[in-house]
């Protein structure tokens, strides 16, 4: 069987859903990016991460995506979406522009888009728990808890959050992530 | 019952089950056109004299390629290479795997490295890696736990890097499984607890975690049901081959069902206290499943409760009322768990604290919890667990688990409450 015979069969286009998954997927990376200077949560998971991390995640067969890592400084950096010419050590490919959406409009947490069979990923299991909890993290910063609940198993409690820390974190992370 | 919007589930291995299930084998050889298959095993097994079953069954018809018997306990790259050399050398042509999940694994490495003609098994690291069927393989287990047989994974350590490696893939799957009575027979009554336990672990967080599903849940069942009504009777009596078939049964059956599942924090704790104080998995398995599922019951108290059925059968569901039963399941599980460690003569432990290695030295120590509470979180089958699980979680539970004490339920920090009852207490 010559598999070149068959070519894969790409899905149409969903511009909208694209366009939306992608500004969330931007949103999203620049936000871990500010989170990792403002929460120190954030800032320790990071910093157990080798310095060649590397994630990118995206939506198959052709994007959108988002690519967060540690610079040559081992600063965390949002590094945009085209991993040309960038060694990624964390690949989560959501499997169809449908499954983004779930996730994205937080019908679906990761772990249940996981469970789901939504999410294939290469790399170190570790990294990938690690950049769950991040994740979770900073969902909690850029959203209000009707809608974090929906997208995390337990939203933090004040023994795992303070009040404080929540509103000040808050403030920063978009401060952070919609100014350059 | 609630059905997921999407799932996958895939069993294509062949399963043939008996008493004397070992005499199909030169069949099956030629069913994959192998002449000269390899033999793996390791030295337990070998000096168990379970090899001779097999010598004895291929017979003249098949000349086996070769026997390796020097599997380590815990599954390593290094020794899948050096089989995967012998293989070539003698020209083999399939693979038969015999013994429990460490070998199993091994032989799916070989096979990984036989098949794609490579000595480097880094490359085929993770899902999708391998892309075609593999050489024969026959899986034949001589525990009843593991369920390797049946599970489309192979876990592989490299100790020079003190990394386990992860091999998921379809092509994985073994194409036979071998269920004889005869191979568990000589299974010493505590590693028949254990692994038995091992087995129930596994059907039942297949049943209760994120990624359950119609399918699994049947094959889950039906392990619980048999583990329940045949665990006491195979450890007291060893040589009642019944329970035995029955116990071989239910950890494929298990297998089956959490390689379409997946697992959660019982798996995860256990991971993380085998790696640190090198406790048998089986052991870690038993201790946990309770706090497992004790753990998750504002979630998945419905379906803890379900699992009284197989666990203590039909009357003594039927008499319990709907809000008592997910507690008498898990009291059920902690009665047997007490029941195996008589019946073994103390050596089945039932919390962390008993653990003891062959000088009676206690494997883990109270001071290793936080090392345990922190190497857990880093565990993927957390991602399948219904209720997070945080560093204070996980030092709350290996803390009550260490002392054998239950949960104090007030304190588990709970998520949104998923269970359709309510549970008391």
């Amino acid at each position: 069987m010559n598999i070149n015979k068959y070519p894969e069969i790409k899905s149409g286009s969903k511009l909208i859903k694209k366009i939306y998954v992608a500004v969330m997927l931007w949103i999203v990376g620049r936000a871990i990016q500010a989170a990792s200077r403002v929460d120190r949560e954030v800032k320790e998971e990071f910093n157990r991460l080798s310095d060649d991390f590397m994630m990118h995640l995206h939506v198959l067969p052709s994007g959108p995506g988002m690519i967060v890592g540690k610079d040559k400084n081992g600063k965390v950096k949002y590094m945009g979406w085209n991993p040309k010419g960038k060694k990624i050590t964390l690949d989560m490919k959501v499997k169809n522009i449908e499954g983004a959406m779930l996730m994205f409009t937080f019908q679906e947490s990761t772990c249940v888009a996981s469970a789901n069979n939504r999410l294939a990923v290469s790399g170190n299991v570790p990294d990938t728990m690690a950049f769950i909890r991040i994740l979770n993290i900073v969902e909690t910063y850029l959203l209000p808890k009707f809608i974090t609940s929906l997208a995390v198993k337990r939203y933090p409690k004040w023994s795992q959050m303070s009040p404080l820390r929540k509103y000040t974190g808050r403030v920063l992370v978009y401060v952070r992530t919609f100014t350059f | 019952m609630q059905i997921p919007g999407y799932y996958e589930f895939c069993n294509k291995v062949r399963t043939v089950s008996g008493h004397n299930a070992l005499d199909k084998l030169p069949e099956m050889l030629a069913s994959v056109k192998s002449v000269k298959p390899m033999i793996i095993t390791d030295k337990g097994v070998n000096g168990a004299g379970l090899i001779e079953p097999v010598k004895k069954a291929l017979g003249a018809k098949v000349k086996a390629g070769g026997l390796y018997d020097d599997v380590p306990a815990d599954s390593d790259v290094k020794t899948v290479k050096d089989i995967a050399a012998k293989y070539r050398a003698a020209g083999c042509d399939s693979i038969i795997a015999v013994g429990g999940g460490s070998v199993l694994d091994t032989a799916k490495g070989v096979n990984i490295l036989v098949s794609e003609n490579s000595d480097n098994l880094m490359n085929f690291v993770g899902f999708g890696a391998l892309k075609r069927r593999l050489k024969p393989l026959i899986a034949v287990p001589t525990t009843s736990g593991t369920g390797s047989e049946m599970t489309l994974v192979a876990v592989i350590a490299d100790h020079e890097r003190d990394v386990k490696m992860l091999f998921p893939s379809l092509f994985l799957l073994p194409d036979f499984a071998v269920l004889d009575s005869r191979m568990t027979k000589t299974l010493p009554a505590s590693i028949t607890a254990a692994t038995g336990m091992d087995a129930m672990t596994h059907a039942c967080e297949a049943y209760t975690c994120l990624s359950k599903n119609p399918l699994s849940d049947t094959t889950a069942v039906m392990a619980i049901k048999l583990i329940s009504e045949n665990i006491l009777q195979a450890v007291k009596k060893p040589g009642d081959m019944q329970a035995r078939l029955a116990l071989a049964n239910a950890s494929a059956l298990a297998g089956m069902s959490f390689s379409n599942s997946m697992v959660g924090m019982v798996h995860g704790l256990g991971h993380s206290v085998g790696a640190i104080c090198h406790v048998p998995h089986g052991v870690c398995m038993s201790i946990f499943l309770p706090y497992g599922l004790e753990y998750n019951l504002h979630k998945t108290g419905h379906l803890t409760a379900e699992l009284l059925f197989p666990v203590k059968g039909v009357e003594a569901y039927n008499n319990a009322k709907p809000e008592d039963r997910p507690l008498l399941t898990i009291a059920a599980i902690r009665e047997l768990n007490a029941e195996l460690r008589k019946a073994t003569g103390g050596k089945h432990p039932t919390c962390l604290k008993e653990i003891v290695d062959r000088n009676g030295n206690m494997m883990v120590p109270r001071e290793v919890l936080p090392d345990i509470a922190r190497l857990s979180l880093d565990d993927g089958t957390l991602v399948y667990n219904p209720e997070d699980l945080d560093y204070d979680d996980a030092l709350m539970v290996l803390e009550k688990a260490w002392e054998g004490e239950p949960l104090d339920r007030r304190k588990i920090r709970k998520g949104k409450k998923t269970s359709l009852i309510k549970v008391k207490g």
